[in-house]
C-alpha cells in the first residue's frame, strides 16, 4: 500500500488570481467553545515569497497556522493553502508544508541526524530519501559538523536550527514559521533571519513567519499581514508598510507643547510620545519642516532621531485611521 | 531561479562552493506507509535498537528470563522427560513478573518521551491523523510484547519436538502450541493497550513507570487476597481449598486473572492460579473486553485532546 501522491512542482496552475496565491482565507472566524473568539472575518491572500504575520500575544497568529494546517476546525469562513481547502485537504496541506511551532519540541536524547531523518520519514520520504534530506536539510541551516550529537547538549540557537530543519526536510511549498526568533540573543536572532531570509530567497520556498516584534522580521519580509484580536489590520507589501512605520523622534528640553502645534500647522501629525513628538515621515520635505518649526521658535533641540515603529503604534494608527474614516 | 533545478551547478565547469537547494523528486509515501513506519520505528525503540546500550538492558534482561523455562524444558526433555512447562499458561508467576517490568520500562519509552519533549506537534504537522499516532504505537508495543511472549513458547516447541518421534509426536505437540499462542496474542493486546494508556498520563517516565507497576502489581496482588480470603488457603500458590463464588469472582479484579479466567472459559485445562470460573466464565470474557474498551478509550481521547502546539 505504498501510495504514491503525485506532488505539483509549482504552485498550483489553475485559474488565474487565484493561481498565484499560497494562502487564501474568506471571512475566516474561529470561535472557542469558552466563547473566545481567536479570529473574527479574517478575509487575506498571501502571495509567494517571504510573508511577516504580526500580532501582538493573542492576536491569533497561533490560531491563525493550526487552521492553515487543517488541524483546527473553523467556526464560519473558508481557508485555502496551495489551492487545497484546509477543512478537506489537511492531510495534502500538510504534506506540502513544513512547520516550525514556537515552543520547544525536541527530544534530548537523539542525535539531531536521527531526529530529522525519522520526521522526514513521518513527511513521507522513504528510507534512503529521508537520509540523505535530513543530511542537506542539517546543512543548510548549518548544523553540518554538530548533527551526530545528542540535541540536549545543543545550545539554544542550534535548537532553533534544528526545529528550522525538521520543517525542511520535506521539502515543503510553504514553510509556516511560529516566532522563529523566540528566546534568541541578538546575534542569535539575526542569523536566524538570515537563513530564512535565504531560503525564501534562494530555495525558492514560500514562508510566513509569524512574530509579535514588527522590528526583528521588517528587514527579511516581502508582505506584512498586521492582525488583531483575530481581524486584519493591514496586508501589504513591505515597501507601502515601511513608510508608514518610518517616524521621527524629537525631544526638546522645553516648548514641546508649542511645537506641537506648530508641526501640525505645517501639515504635520505629531503625536506626544512621554516627553517626544513622533512625526510619521512621509517625504523628506518632513524633515525640512521639523528643523524649519524647530529653528523658527527657538527651542533647545535634545534629541532628533529617525527610527521604526513598534507594531503597537501601527495598530494605534490604524484605529484612528479608522475613526477618521467614519 | 537556479534553486528550481535539480542539477544546480552541474555541467557549468565552474568551482562549486555551495551545492544549493536541491529539490526533492522522488516518490512520496501515503499516510499508510507513513503510520507503518513511526510503527516499525517506535518498536525499534522498544527493544532499545537504535539507542545506546543503556536502553538495551530492561529488554535484553526480561526477554532472557522469559526464556529460561523453555530453555530449561529443552535440558530435561533431551534427557528423556516429557514437556514439563504447559503452552498455555507457560510459567504463570513468571509471566506476570516480567510482563510488569517489560511494560512498566517501555511502555513509557514509546509514549511518555514524546509527550515530555513536546514532539507531537511535530508530527500532527504532518499527514498523520490524529488518531494514527496512537494507533501506531499500540501496533508496535503489541507486537513487542508479543514477541516477548510468543518467541518463548517458540523456544519451547522447538526444544521439544526435537526429542518428538514421528509425524504423529509433532502433529500432537503443535496442536497443543497453538492455543498457547492464541492465550499470548490475548495477552499481548489487553497488557499492550493498559501499558500505553497508563504512560500517556504523564510526560515524566518515572512517573509511567510507577503508575503501570502499581496499577498491575496492586490488582494482580488484591485478586490473590480475595481469592484466599473466599476460599481460606494460602495465598496465589496455595493448598487446595473448595471454590465459591468469592474465589471464582476474585480474578475479574487484575488483567492478568481475567485473561487466565477467559483462557479456562474457553478450554484451556492447565492450572491456573485461580479457581476456574466455573459458570462466570462469560463474565471474564466480558471484563477483558471491558478492559480493552476501556484502554482504546482512554488512548484515544488523550491524543485526541493533545493539542498541536
Amino acid at each position: 500500500m505504498t501510495a504514491q501522491l503525485p506532488l505539483r512542482a509549482g504552485p498550483p496552475a489553475g485559474t488565474p488570481g487565484s493561481a498565484a496565491a499560497v494562502i487564501e482565507t474568506a471571512a475566516l472566524t474561529k470561535r472557542y467553545p469558552a466563547g473566545v473568539t481567536a479570529l473574527d472575518g479574517l478575509t487575506v491572500t498571501v502571495g509567494p515569497g517571504i510573508t511577516g504575520l504580526v500580532g501582538s500575544n493573542g492576536a491569533g497568529k497561533s490560531t491563525f497556522i493550526k487552521i492553515l494546517l487543517g488541524l483546527l476546525p473553523v467556526t464560519s469562513g473558508q481557508a485555502a493553502v496551495l489551492g487545497h481547502d484546509c477543512a478537506s485537504d489537511g492531510e495534502q496541506i500538510r504534506m506540502l508544508t513544513g512547520y516550525m511551532p514556537e515552543h520547544d519540541c525536541l527530544p534530548p536524547d537523539v542525535t539531531a541526524t536521527e531526529f530529522v531523518t525519522h520526521l522526514g520519514r513521518m513527511s513521507g520520504l522513504p528510507p534512503t530519501a529521508a537520509k540523505e534530506r535530513a543530511a542537506e536539510s542539517l546543512r543548510h541551516v548549518g548544523l553540518y559538523e554538530e548533527r551526530y550529537r545528542q540535541i540536549g547538549t545543543y545550545s539554544t540557537g542550534m535548537k532553533q536550527r534544528v526545529k528550522l530543519a525538521q520543517a525542511l526536510v520535506g521539502d515543503p511549498r510553504l514553510m509556516l514559521l511560529d516566532e522563529p526568533t523566540i528566546g534568541l540573543d541578538p546575534a542569535g536572532r539575526s542569523s536566524m533571519l538570515d537563513l530564512i531570509s535565504r531560503i525564501g530567497a534562494e530555495f525558492g520556498i514560500s514562508i510566513v513567519v509569524s512574530s509579535h516584534l514588527l522590528g526583528e522580521i521588517e528587514q527579511i519580509c516581502d508582505h506584512l499581514v498586521a492582525i488583531d484580536g483575530g481581524r486584519l489590520l493591514r496586508s501589504d507589501s513591505m515597501t507601502s508598510f515601511t513608510q508608514v512605520s518610518q517616524v521621527l523622534l524629537i525631544e526638546v528640553d522645553e516648548g514641546i507643547g508649542v511645537l506641537q502645534a506648530e508641526l501640525a500647522e505645517r501639515g504635520l501629525r505629531p503625536q506626544r510620545s512621554d516627553r517626544a513628538l513622533l512625526v510619521q515621515i512621509e517625504t523628506d520635505a518632513t524633515y525640512d519642516a521639523v528643523r524649519d518649526a524647530i529653528a523658527d521658535l527657538g527651542l533647545p533641540l535634545n534629541r532628533l532621531e529617525q527610527r521604526r515603529r513598534h507594531v503597537e503604534e501601527l495598530f494605534h494608527d490604524n484605529e484612528e485611521e479608522a475613526r477618521r474614516d467614519r | 531561479m537556479t534553486a528550481d533545478t535539480g542539477t544546480a551547478g552541474a555541467g557549468h565547469g565552474g568551482v562549486i562552493h555551495d551545492i544549493g537547494y536541491r529539490r526533492y523528486e522522488g516518490p512520496r509515501l501515503g499516510r499508510a506507509a507513513i503510520v507503518r513506519a513511526l510503527c516499525w520505528h517506535s518498536l525499534r525503540s522498544a527493544f532499545g535498537i537504535g539507542r545506546g546500550a543503556k536502553a538495551k538492558i530492561v529488554p535484553v534482561i526480561t526477554f532472557v528470563i522469559m526464556c529460561l523455562p523453555a530453555v530449561a524444558n529443552a535440558v530435561s526433555v533431551a534427557q528423556g522427560s516429557p514437556r514439563a512447562v504447559p503452552y498455555d499458561t507457560y510459567i504463570f508467576q513468571l509471566r506476570v513478573i516480567v510482563m510488569i517490568i517489560f511494560i512498566a520500562a517501555l511502555a513509557p519509552e514509546l509514549v511518555s518521551r514524546d509527550l515530555r519533549s513536546h514532539v507531537l506537534p511535530l508530527y500532527f504537522s504532518r499527514p498523520l491523523r490524529r488518531l494514527d499516532y496512537p494507533l501506531a504505537k499500540l501496533a508496535a508495543f503489541i507486537l513487542a510484547c508479543l514477541a516477548m511472549i510468543e518467541i518463548p513458547l517458540l523456544f519451547l516447541y522447538l526444544g521439544t519436538i526435537t526429542q518428538a518421534h514421528g509425524g504423529s509426536a509433532i502433529w500432537h505437540e503443535t496442536r497443543a502450541l497453538i492455543p498457547g499462542l492464541l492465550v499470548g496474542l490475548m495477552w499481548a493486546v489487553l497488557l499492550a493497550a493498559i501499558g500505553l494508556v497508563l504512560s500517556s498520563l504523564s510526560g515524566r517516565r518515572a512517573y509511567s513507570t510507577g503508575t503501570i507497576a502499581i496499577y498491575f502489581f496492586l490488582t494482580w496482588i488484591l485478586a490473590g487476597i480475595l481469592d484466599s480470603v473466599s476460599t481460606g488457603r494460602g495465598p496465589i500458590t496455595g493448598g487446595v481449598g473448595a471454590a465459591n463464588t468469592g474465589a471464582r469472582l476474585s480474578g475479574l479484579v487484575s488483567p492478568f486473572t481475567v485473561l487466565d479466567g477467559v483462557r479456562q472459559w474457553l478450554g484451556g485445562t492447565s492450572r491456573g492460579p485461580l479457581p476456574p470460573p466455573g459458570n462466570y466464565g462469560p463474565l471474564y470474557g466480558a471484563m477483558l473486553l471491558l478492559l480493552l474498551a476501556a484502554a482504546l478509550t482512554g488512548l484515544a481521547v488523550r491524543y485526541r485532546k493533545a493539542g498541536v502546539a
